[in-house]
């Protein structure tokens, strides 16, 4: 019989040594990925850890500082994550909104403030963290920003949001705001398609 | 006799809360009817007087009533030679493949995670043993984990019935089990002392790390309980668990893809894998 029973295995090295927020500068990857999984528990873990997010080079690394933030799911891992939201680096922007979208209860304070940032970027990448049905609210607070926001981008983007999570008390505000760019006739179309979408649900959203 | 609306829906809310700090697994209020029916026997098996009090010994982990607790919320309906499309890519192209690259000698692990009461891990033994003619080539060391340490102590005791071996051919049956009576078959001796059977959280790398590092993984049918945070983690124990250029085969609802960046897809056949990247930058 080939198989075997060894008893007990190779462990894996237990994680980092020393002071995890340390080692989060290490030269090192292997290092620094242990401190990521670890640096939360420790105090001013957290800070440290959206610190690090800012310099972090290694796509394995930043992954293990995102999980770590995410899997806190408090205020204080939203406002580490949240700056990097206006990151160069798009890959890291996409990466902070998947770390938003897990910790959606921490978030939603937060998203009143992001839909009025003053960077539209900012604005269209909330209109989508907007979608998730745990944050209470959201359609009312996109319904806001279709009346004033300056962007017929950030617009679009809260239409095509609306047209998932929204009811019939959205309609008002979709039609308005058809109305506020008329040399766009790509709002009013979808404008259109969300208008045809909510009222195609019979008694509104479950 | 604790009636369900003994629970509020503040009570529930602590309590899922509590599940979910625990193992990572995630109940809403949808699923209220399924909590409250176990805690409920939970209540009634410790002799709590209330839920507030069973809650106290929750915590306290009196009398050890995480881990029983735990139990009872965990699922192990299962069977042998279930998504048989792995078991053939796992003899048809991972070992030849983790063979290749590090040669005769070194012991292949294989770690099956959750292995509820091992249909999984003496599916693979048996498997190996009939369709890997390599086998007698190599030491082959298979895990069963799983956190429910009562369907650890069914795995180990290798006791099953006839759904569980419905799947098998009658000659495979005939061969690996003896009968215990008219409706239950034992696995030889010989194959259950050759598994070794672990508890382990997923979402606990301080469970994860002492079982070393694995060329396979199955890991089937657990990540779709966890919330999104929860499978963050527990992809990324699974990956300090892989030996570089190790693999992990999950459910056929499952996504690697969507869960962790980590890993790379490969397709073999009518099965789709995941690979720890090698050191070396290959995959």
């Amino acid at each position: 019989m080939p198989l075997i029973r060894k008893d007990p295995p190779d462990a894996i090295s237990p994680e980092s040594p020393g002071p995890a927020i340390a080692d989060l500068a290490s030269a090192s990857a292997d290092r620094r990925w242990a401190a990521a999984r670890t640096a939360a528990s420790e105090p001013g873990g957290i800070a440290a850890l959206g610190r690090a997010l800012a310099v972090e080079a290694n796509p394995r690394v930043r992954e293990a500082i995102l999980t770590a933030l995410a899997r806190r799911g408090s205020a204080e891992a939203v406002d580490a994550v949240l700056p990097h939201l206006r990151s160069d680096d798009a890959g890291l922007r996409t990466a902070v909104l998947d770390t938003l979208r897990a910790m959606p209860l921490a978030l939603a304070p937060y998203l009143a403030g992001l839909l009025r940032d003053r960077d539209a970027d900012v604005r269209l990448l909330a209109c989508d963290l907007a979608r998730d049905p745990a944050i209470a609210g959201a359609a009312d607070l996109l319904c806001d920003l279709l009346a004033r926001d300056p962007s017929a981008n950030v617009c679009a983007a809260a239409v095509e949001v609306l047209a998932e999570i929204g009811e019939a008390a959205a309609l008002p505000a979709l039609a308005h705001c058809a109305t506020r760019f008329p040399v766009d006739p790509f709002l009013a179309f979808a404008v259109e398609m969300a208008t045809q979408r909510i009222l195609s649900q019979p008694l509104g959203r479950p | 006799m604790i009636e369900p609306q003994a629970v509020t829906a503040e009570e529930f809310r602590r309590l899922c809360e509590f599940l979910y700090r625990r193992t990572g697994l995630v109940f809403t209020e949808t699923k209220r009817y399924y909590v409250e029916r176990r805690v409920i026997d939970r209540i009634e098996a410790t002799g709590a007087r209330s839920f507030a009090d069973y809650f106290v010994l929750l915590r306290g982990d009196v009398r050890g009533e995480i881990e029983q607790f735990i139990n009872a919320f965990t699922v192990n309906e299962t069977y042998f030679y279930r998504e048989d499309h792995q078991l053939r890519c796992l003899t048809s192209d991972l070992l030849p493949e983790r063979t290749r690259l590090n040669g005769r000698g070194r012991t292949i692990r294989i770690w099956s995670v959750p292995c509820a009461t091992g249909e999984e891990p003496y599916s693979i033994a048996i498997w190996l043993l009939e369709n890997w003619p390599e086998v007698d080539g190599y030491d082959v060391e298979i895990v069963g984990s799983d956190i429910d340490t009562r369907a650890l102590q069914a795995a180990a005791a290798g006791v099953f019935g006839q759904r569980a071996l419905m799947r098998l051919p009658d000659d495979l049956v005939a061969k690996y089990f003896v009968p215990l009576d008219q409706d239950r078959w034992t696995i030889l001796d010989d194959l259950r002392s050759s598994i070794r059977f672990t508890p382990v959280n997923l979402v606990d790398s301080g469970d994860t790390r002492p079982h070393g590092q694995f060329d396979v993984i199955f890991c089937r049918n657990v990540l779709i309980y966890f919330d999104d945070a929860s499978r963050r983690v527990a992809a990324e124990n699974l990956y300090e668990t892989l030996a570089p250029g190790g693999f992990i085969c999950l459910g056929h609802t499952e996504s690697m893809s969507r869960i962790s960046p980590l890993f790379e897809a490969r397709r073999f056949g009518d099965a789709i894998v995941y690979q720890r990247p090698r050191e070396d930058g290959h995959a």
